[in-house]
């Protein structure tokens, strides 16, 4: 894990998500920016996987590998599932399960710093 | 009319299709996680380990029910959602009850601590918008 990469998909995944919010609330489906914003937030995901597979490799591995591992997975499956989920949906639904999903990216990164540092 | 009949039978669009993704984001957290423990180390709490197993597989086919139109589809959704919130409150009862039964967490242990609650609250909001969804009566001309 670098703090770097996991603080720059926290603010990312919140920005879409505040942003999917206000369309949510104003009644929009979800928009290309939106789209874009999940494949930033899933790049900078890969991002922090990779170096974190890397350093497993390395000697520098969490405790719980299989805790941190199955987290890793599940957060970089989030943001193409919102991305097909939301898209699919053309009414202002789309919008929240982006909205949704974004808050989820978040918690996930939380947890797996904390099961990287034990 | 045949068309709107067959809208009004999808409980899988609008707010149903967040349900679906949380429904699908839930078979996909909990059975990767009993998964592994069940290959790793299912004889530590194999009661544990097999019941997050059965609760990822109906998140699973929750999340399948709810995306598919019809009758069917949604009276499995129905099963599942039911199945569900008497799972999180019984499994939650006896690990607060009974907590050497259930020596390892599972998804629904503590009414679903681990993860928010959302196991506990998932399951109503599920049954609350297949309410919602219901199919309206339609003459017997358009049935099917």
């Amino acid at each position: 894990m670098v703090d770097g990469l996991a603080t720059a998909i926290i603010v990312t995944s919140l920005l879409v998500a505040a942003v999917s919010g206000v369309m949510a609330l104003r009644g929009h489906p979800p928009r290309v920016g939106q789209l874009a914003g999940l494949v930033v937030v899933e790049l900078v995901l890969l991002a922090q996987a990779v170096t974190a597979t890397g350093r497993m490799f390395t000697g520098d591995r969490p405790d719980q590998l299989a805790t941190f591992v199955g987290y890793l997975l599940t957060a970089l499956l989030i943001p193409p599932l919102a991305a097909l989920l939301g898209w699919s949906e053309r009414t202002r639904w789309g919008s929240v399960i982006v909205a949704v999903a974004c808050l989820v990216v978040p918690v996930m990164v939380v947890r797996l710093q904390q099961v990287w540092h034990g | 009319m045949a068309e709107a009949s067959r809208r009004s039978w999808r409980a899988g669009t609008g707010p149903g299709r967040v349900l679906v993704g949380v429904y699908a984001f839930f078979a996909l957290a909990a059975g990767a996680r009993a998964g592994w423990q069940i290959a790793t180390r299912l004889s530590e709490a194999p009661v544990a380990y097999l019941l997050s197993a059965v609760a990822a597989t109906v998140y699973l086919v929750a999340a399948v029910a709810l995306a598919r139109p019809g009758r069917r589809a949604r009276t499995l959704a129905l099963a599942c959602c039911t199945f569900e919130l008497i799972g999180v409150l019984t499994v939650g009862t006896v690990s607060l009850a009974l907590p050497e039964a259930l020596p390892r967490a599972t998804v629904w242990s503590t009414y679903g601590i681990g993860y928010g609650f959302v196991p506990l609250v998932l399951p109503v909001l599920g049954l609350l918008w297949l309410r919602r969804a219901r199919p309206t009566p339609r003459p017997a001309t358009s049935a099917g």
